[in-house]
């Protein structure tokens, strides 16, 4: 007996596998002229678990906390203890149950607000997260020295500037895109491109702005729907750009990787892996991605689990005479819901602060990084834009030096690859793929960078 | 008659010899101290402002809070990082490393703390630079925040001046309170 009701339940009972990166989605096919989604596609989705009843015809799929039961050519959904009609009969297509789309307006949300909607057109259901829908920005020009963009959002509290480049300006809301970002810009705008870089909690806008726009601010209406960005051809009206380096293409004969920890040291422990090895590994996949797009010599710090004092690290990039020099880590933020790529570098206001006049600057050794802010905060707009791109983010750019920078004389980052306390984080990461993908997506932002 | 003499003459001696030692005690005796009042001293309450993670573990939010008037400023900083190890009381999350409390602490004429801190705070922390960043802008920016006269903030952990909580932003040098995000 115990032997039939396993046959009957447990080959059919499966986890739907993790959501891909970017904003999960699944195609609407048309059965019978009913618009329909695949009950596959549906638990995966929901990150749900399906039953089959084989002897009664019924399908149980357990997701976001409810229990849903669908009978084959019946138009009724059991909810709970609750019973949804729909406008057509639940059909089975090749062994799998097609559900008509009017469930989704039925459907209740999880307890984070993350729902099911149909896109624009009608061929594709996505999965919103708890952010709702945001933007696209719409552009306007309301002064000749100031252009503004409207984001929609039901979050603009929660906005952060990911990078304050002109090159490379990314703002990031949470929830998922409403649609692509305009194709045509105002002539007289001081923004000339807008890309959207979906994660699976939020959306990246990246900005290429005009050179001579001087300062931007973020503004919440009172209508509160809303972000709006401001940009200023005048100074001070708000914050102010990184600093930049001069245009042109960049040397870039040696790069020194510096994998993390090692040794004693494993660094972020989550999910049985250690960062010191995760590291490791990464940068002897990205040694060769680097060296096939730029040519340049990519030596490591180490080769194998040791540990290395920060001077060691330090003092090989300097005797290597590194034109770049890049520290491998991946984070971890306990007790929290972080996620994504973090790139740290020296803040690149001191360069900008820099007067030539004081005469010859006396500077601590110790802070020698600080001489390369401008390149090196240049180097992680260019990895983190191409993260994102990848799927990879959100990455954010923050400017602190960190340790792994003190006493190097050549532009360089710490590179917070991912965050392996994020479940989604970890699961991309230790995918059979997971650190090429990061190695391509690196490597692309380092060829970027030589040439500017 | 002479006998009724002699007491007169008796008592008055007795008399002055009562006036003069009350005389004198009075004038060695230091002067009484005011009645003792009733028991009516209460612990007075501070407003002060606690600064600890968001959710989201990537910024950091604060929460107002009323904790008992301290005196002694090792008090003072002491109360502060126990408030931050034992968490939020409304949104947020704690991220000192549990265990952390203050051993010892010194202010000097330039306001730069040095903030002794026991060696679970470095043993206990278990993650990576943004984690870090979360710890240090807790700690520093709600001493700042609650301690007008500290300006600066040197960390040091058991006693021994550390190069970094676990290798990523460096504490080799006073930390600004008030330096922006």
């Amino acid at each position: 007996m115990l032997l039939v009701l396993l046959s009957t339940l447990a080959p059919l009972a499966r986890a739907a596998p993790p959501p891909p990166a970017g904003a999960p989605s699944a195609p609407v096919a048309r059965v019978d002229g009913v618009p329909s989604i695949g009950a596959d596609d549906f638990a995966r989705l929901l990150g749900g678990v399906q039953f089959w009843r084989s002897d009664t015809r019924k399908l149980v799929i357990r997701a976001i906390g409810h229990r849903m039961t669908f009978t084959v050519d019946v138009p009724i959904v059991i909810l709970d203890d609750r019973t949804l009609r729909l406008d057509a009969p639940v059909r089975s297509r090749g062994g799998e149950l097609q559900i008509p789309v009017s469930l989704l307006t039925q459907l209740p949300r999880d307890t984070t607000g993350m729902h099911l909607v149909l896109e624009a057109g009608g061929t594709r259901v996505r999965l919103v997260p708890a952010g709702g829908l945001v933007g696209p920005p719409v552009v306007s020009v309301p002064s000749a020295d100031v252009t503004r963009l409207a984001i929609a959002t039901a979050h603009a509290e929660e906005a952060r500037v990911m990078g304050r480049g002109r090159g490379h300006f990314r703002i990031w809301l949470p929830g998922a895109a409403a649609g692509p970002p305009p194709d045509s810009l105002p002539p007289n705008a001081l923004v000339r491109r807008i890309r959207a870089f979906e994660s699976s909690d939020g959306v990246t806008y990246e900005l290429q702005l005009a050179p001579e726009v001087q300062s931007y601010r973020l503004v919440t209406p009172a209508r509160r729907e809303q972000l709006a960005l401001e940009l200023s051809r005048v100074p001070g009206e708000g914050e102010s750009f990184a600093p930049e380096g001069p245009p042109g293409p960049r040397a870039l004969h040696v790069v020194v990787l510096d994998p993390g920890h090692g040794g004693a040291d494993a660094g972020v422990q989550a999910g049985g892996v250690s960062e010191k090895d995760l590291t490791l590994a990464l940068a002897r996949q990205l040694t060769g991605e680097i060296e096939a797009r730029t040519g340049a010599r990519v030596l490591l710090t180490r080769t194998d689990d040791r540990a290395l004092a920060p001077d060691d690290r330090a003092e090989f990039a300097n005797r290597s005479r590194a034109d770049l020099v890049i520290a491998l880590h991946f984070d971890g933020v306990p007790g929290t819901r972080a996620r994504g790529a973090s790139l740290w570098c020296p803040p690149a206001s001191y360069a900008g602060e820099s007067d030539a006049s004081a005469g010859l600057p006396l500077m601590p050794w110790r802070d020698v990084a600080l001489r390369h802010a401008v390149e090196s905060r240049d180097l992680a707009d260019d990895i983190a834009s191409a993260l994102d791109a990848h799927g990879l983010g959100p990455a954010r750019v923050r400017e602190r030096l960190p340790v792994a920078l003190l006493g190097v004389n050549a532009p360089g980052l710490v590179l917070e690859c991912a965050t392996l306390t994020s479940p989604d984080d970890l699961a991309r990461v230790t995918a059979p793929d997971g650190l090429h993908d990061l190695a391509v997506a690196i490597a692309e932002g380092v060829l970027d960078w030589s040439r500017h | 008659m002479k006998l009724a003499f002699r007491l007169l003459v008796l008592l008055a001696v007795l008399a002055l010899g009562v006036w003069g030692w009350r005389t004198l005690r009075e004038r060695l005796s230091p002067p009484l101290p005011p009645a003792a009042a009733a028991d009516t001293v209460q612990t007075g309450m501070r407003a002060t402002t606690l600064f600890f993670a968001d959710a989201g573990g990537d910024t950091l939010v604060t929460e107002a809070r009323e904790l008992p008037e301290k005196s002694d400023l090792h008090a003072r900083v002491a109360q502060l990082v126990d408030a931050l190890v034992r968490g939020p009381q409304h949104r947020g999350v704690a991220v000192l490393p549990a265990g952390t409390s203050v051993l010892h602490v010194y202010l000097d004429d330039q306001g730069r703390l040095t903030l002794d801190l026991s060696p679970s705070f470095q043993q206990g922390f278990h993650g990576g630079t943004q984690a870090e960043d979360l710890v240090l802008g807790s700690l520093v920016r709600t001493l700042g925040a609650n301690l007008p006269e500290v300006k600066r903030v040197r960390i040091v952990c058991g006693g021994q001046p550390i190069g970094s909580l676990a290798g990523h932003l460096p504490l080799d040098q006073p930390l600004d309170p008030h330096e922006a995000d």
